[in-house]
């Protein structure tokens, strides 16, 4: 039997800030526990050196203003790598699944990368994914983001993608950061119905977040046929998490990943660094490295202090019918819907907060609506960053899945924009040809990676 | 003058070192039932008439090594306080094991209270079964000992006939299991150990012999024979750290190393990084379990210069065992250095019993001689020079868990290769050319092991960890948990004047007050405690160090 691969990658000399939640001692008390429980010298876990990550491989992924240097840390650079590390360890057949315990987070970065929001610059799983689509050209992913904040980022940066499957449950967007994550985000274009989320109300307990698992991401997983699971496994629905108010425990999270069986899980969210962090950390080892894991619970831990309530059954009940129904018939809607656009491209704005950095992005978002494919991306990004510099940027993002004629104009477009001298930067991310541009109209400079 | 003897698997080697010379060697076959005579055969050929010069005696052996291996030692009962976390079948490591409740978490707070029926009621079992000896390992027992204590108390009251270690006093690093097994080894070797401690003080006695004698550790520094006792398990492996000491004492400089003891069955790879041992990153692997050990990373290959070479299944094989020495050397049967001697013209002992060994494996298997000898020499050069490249590897993979430690990558650059042990003189030329790296041999490679042992200094590792806002440090060795006193202007030069402070009392105790101020801090960590915005206290690992070295007045030997 494979081994259960582990990369632990506390970045014990990184934090935003002295005092911040992402600080250095928010793995300390997880590694005591690992380290004293002796977890990692199992045979059936095998541990992995941390790696960083090209910025090529952010390229793919993300547009940084005003560039990847400026944008990241070099401990951004080894969680992104870390995944990566993993995942190819994964493709390799070296581990049967992995879990990478990693700081910084990255599931609110979206595809334009201003600063930092929601403690994340760049998005780890998608950095990943892009990673292993090029690499091992896998069709399709599922991400299941249990992270007790809505998993924003990486559900923009998939939002038109049919061929990866986004699910995320998380705290009422009513109640908790960033305020989204609501019923009817459920995709765009070719991706409407592979975005799916499930609002739970506050004080939300193990049972009703199971009902959920099992009667519609396990379900929907075993219809999408998805080529790799990816688990954001964000800690934070604990009952102790100082940020948000949920009623989950290290049990719930152990026996959510024993179900959900992910391929790969990357640690997100989670700040109850003593009463939650080491119980959860490893249960979803023990449970991944299927480990019994009956006798892991946290020293207040009282089976009788949570009871679900009859007024959450009832709403979850109703939830888990809708988002069923409207990912059963997604394909029908899809093609109604671009039957009745008759338009060439959806256009969208929009505006973004960056909450670490106090960062007002505004966007207008042009997706190319192609009868053959998802489509290739125009973005118009205009933010002043905190040293008061002002930048207005122009993006042409070809995703993976794109097709030649999309492919062609789309390069067409970058070459007509990159002439105007309207904006301060342009940037071109072909996923297609795996060439990554940014030319600065300011300084002149052109980076290709 | 000053003697080291080694006790290896198959031969044991001791050296007489004085005044920048080796005066005298000596090599025996190890009698693996009796080292104790082994020991003595080979002082007694190295001495002769000189005895009251003798300065210093150290022994490097592999007693403890075998007592775990054979499954011999005393009967030993292991008491665990797991608390929750792991299932309990995992801590395999004792056929007598008893779960008792009670637990304590990471800042050693005190989760579940210990039931002292449940624990007399334990000790009345282990009593009715006859076990005297009792290990005891509670889960985060390192940072509060409470309830380990509570257990000894109570077997101290309850069970007087009996011996009991608590792990808090043997090893207080983190690592329950680990924990276990170095308590659980420590206790069940101490009775025999013992009794060879005793026979060879009174050998000694008896040859008028009145030097101090040290005894080598796993990681490669000696200790007092008396204060061994304490902690006969760290005498494990004392045999390759030997060799890894005894490549370091031949060459006495900077370079990157890789140090190859070829013995009569095995081989030990060990590596020298910028002169200085390499340690195993997971403390020494006993009988299956990791252990908190301090022990050099140590890679053994099935494999020596007297392994038997073989026919079967068609194909020419070499054997994990031998059946005596070389045939070169007076042996009946084909060995790994037959056919080294062979094929290389190497003029060891007799070649012509190298090829008639030789010849009659080439009769009975219907292969040419040539083909055999090149069969073997391929054979062993690739096992050893893959274990060397994974060696490598697995040490530019260790796991790091900070941003520097990740950006400035670890790649390690051999200089060289350096042979130890009878066989090396052999083989070690054909690795270098197969590896493309220049090689070391002395003429007193063949005893090295022995002289690694005779000039290796003492050495101590101290880890302290602080937690301010429980106000406790615990400290490894040693276990003492103390309430620190102005706890909140608690600085990092005060944590590391702490573990310096420990450093000199244990180093004091041990009898190595010279060494003292030679510290080396490998650790310095220190964590803010923020609870809401503000910070309640700091948490510090320290970790300092007298490393691996040599006695002051060992400057090098000529050869």
């Amino acid at each position: 039997m494979k081994p259960t691969g582990i990369l632990f990658f506390p970045a014990f000399d990184w934090a935003i800030s002295p005092t911040h939640p992402e600080r250095e001692e928010r793995l300390l008390y997880t590694r005591d526990q690992l380290f004293e429980e002796g977890i990692l010298d199992l045979p059936q876990i095998k541990e992995y050196k941390p790696a960083l990550a090209l910025f090529k491989d952010i390229a793919r992924v993300h547009f940084c203003v005003p560039d990847i240097e400026k944008s990241i840390t070099e401990a951004h650079l080894i969680a992104a790598g870390s995944a990566i590390k993993l995942a190819d360890a994964f493709m390799q057949g070296e581990i049967k699944n992995g879990f990478a315990i990693i700081r910084p987070p990255g599931h609110h970065s979206m595809t334009v990368s201003h600063g930092n929001r929601g403690f994340c610059n760049i998005n780890n799983e998608a950095i990943m994914i892009e990673y292993l689509r090029k690499k091992y050209r896998l069709k399709k992913i599922a991400v299941i983001d249990t992270d007790v904040h809505h998993g924003d980022g990486t559900q923009e940066i998939y939002y038109n993608d049919p061929d990866v499957l986004f699910i995320s449950f998380h705290q009422d967007g009513r109640t908790l950061y960033p305020g989204t994550g609501f019923t009817n985000e459920l995709g765009n274009g070719r991706g409407y119905g592979a975005t799916i989320n499930i609002p739970l109300l506050p004080r939300t307990t193990d049972e009703e977040i199971h009902y959920v698992l099992d009667n519609l991401v396990l379900p929907v997983l075993n219809d999408f046929k998805p080529d790799l699971i990816v688990n954001s496994a964000g800690q934070d629905n604990h009952y102790t998490d100082p940020l948000a108010d949920m009623c989950f425990t290290a049990q719930g999270y152990a026996l959510l990943n024993h179900k959900l069986k992910p391929d790969v899980a990357v640690l997100e969210g989670g700040y109850s660094v003593e009463t939650a962090l080491p119980y959860i950390n490893m249960g979803i080892i023990m449970a991944m490295a299927g480990l019994d894991f009956s006798n892991l619970r946290e020293p207040d831990y009282n089976p009788q202090r949570f009871r679900e309530s009859s007024s959450h059954l009832e709403y979850l009940k109703r939830l888990v019918e809708k988002q069923l129904s409207v990912y059963q018939k997604r394909n029908e809607t899809v093609a109604e819907q671009y039957e009745k656009a008759g338009e060439k491209f959806y256009v969208e704005e929009k505006s973004i907060f960056y909450d670490t950095e106090y960062i007002y992005e505004s966007q207008i978002n042009k997706l190319r609506l192609c009868p053959n494919c998802p489509g290739y991306r125009l973005i118009d990004s205009k933010a002043r960053h905190r040293d008061g510099k002002s930048y207005h940027i122009y993006c042409v993002s070809i995703p993976v899945n794109c097709c030649d004629s999309c492919h062609s104009e789309a390069l067409r477009a970058y070459k007509d924009i990159s002439v105007s001298s309207f904006y301060d930067i342009v940037y071109l991310q072909d996923r297609i040809n795996d060439e990554y541009i940014s030319l600065n109209k300011n300084s002149g400079i052109e980076k290709v990676l | 003058m000053i003697i080291g003897i080694d006790v290896g698997g198959t031969y044991t080697d001791g050296v007489v070192y004085e005044k920048g010379r080796i005066e005298k060697t000596a090599k025996k076959t190890t009698r693996t039932d009796d080292i104790k005579s082994s020991i003595l055969e080979v002082l007694d050929e190295l001495i002769v008439s000189r005895k009251e010069k003798i300065q210093r005696l150290v022994i490097s052996t592999t007693l403890v090594t075998n007592i775990i291996a054979t499954g011999g030692g005393e009967k030993t009962a292991l008491i665990l306080l797991p608390g929750h976390g792991l299932p309990h079948e995992l801590y395999d490591i004792s056929e007598n094991t008893f779960f008792l409740g009670g637990s304590i978490d990471f800042r050693g707070r005190e989760i579940e209270k210990i039931n002292e029926n449940e624990v007399i009621n334990c000790l009345k079992t282990v009593k009715s079964s006859g076990i005297k000896r009792i290990a005891v390992a509670g889960k985060f027992s390192n940072r509060n000992n409470k309830h380990e204590k509570i257990v000894k108390d109570l077997c101290l009251k309850y069970y007087p006939e009996s011996s009991v270690v608590i792990s808090s006093e043997v090893v207080n690093k983190l690592n329950f299991p680990r924990r276990a097994a170095t308590t659980y080894f420590t206790a069940m070797t101490a009775k025999e150990w013992h009794t060879f401690a005793e026979e060879i003080k009174a050998a000694l006695k008896a040859r008028g012999i009145k030097a101090p004698v040290d005894v080598l550790k796993a990681d490669g520094g000696t200790i007092p024979l008396e204060k061994s006792l304490q902690i006969p398990c760290e005498t494990v492996f004392s045999g390759p750290a030997a060799s890894t000491m005894g490549g370091a004492a031949l060459t006495m400089d900077n370079k990157n190393s890789v140090v190859i003891d070829i013995g009569g069955t095995t081989s030990d790879i060990s590596l020298l990084i910028e002169g200085n041992p390499l340690y195993a990153s997971k403390g020494a692997l006993i009988n299956g379990n990791y252990t908190h050990v301090n022990a050099f990373a140590v890679h053994s290959v099935p494999l020596g210069g007297d392994s038997l070479v073989y026919f079967e299944e068609g194909k020419v094989k070499v054997a994990p065992y031998r059946e005596g020495a070389a045939a070169c050397l007076g042996g009946m049967k084909p060995t790994v250095t037959d056919a080294f001697n062979l094929k290389y013209n190497l003029n060891i002992g007799n070649p012509e019993f190298s090829h008639k060994a030789l010849y009659e494996l080439s009769i009975s298997s219907g292969k040419d001689i040539d083909v055999i000898c090149d069969e073997v020499v391929e054979m062993v050069i690739g096992t050893l020079s893959n274990a060397i490249n994974n060696m490598f590897k697995e040490w530019e993979n260790e796991p790091a868990y900070k941003v520097w430690e990740v950006i400035n990558k670890r790649k390690f650059i051999p200089d060289r290769l350096i042979g130890i042990g009878a066989a090396s003189k052999a083989i070690i030329p054909v690795l270098s050319e197969k590896m493309n790296l220049p090689y070391f041999l002395h003429t007193y490679s063949p005893t090295a092991n022995a002289l690694g042992a005779a000039v290796a200094r003492p050495t101590l590792t101290v880890n302290l960890h602080i937690d301010t806002a429980q106000r406790i440090a615990s400290v490894d060795p040693g276990g003492i948990v103390t309430v620190l006193e102005k706890a909140e202007n608690f600085q990092l030069e005060d944590a590391k004047n702490l573990a310096l402070h420990f450093m000199k009392k244990f180093g004091e105790e041990r009898g190595m007050a010279d060494y003292i101020n030679d510290f080396v801090f490998y650790q310095e960590e220190q964590f803010n405690i923020i609870r809401g915005w503000d910070r309640v206290g700091k948490i510090f690992d320290i970790e300092v160090q007298i490393s691996p070295g040599f006695i002051p007045e060992y400057k090098g030997v000529v050869s």
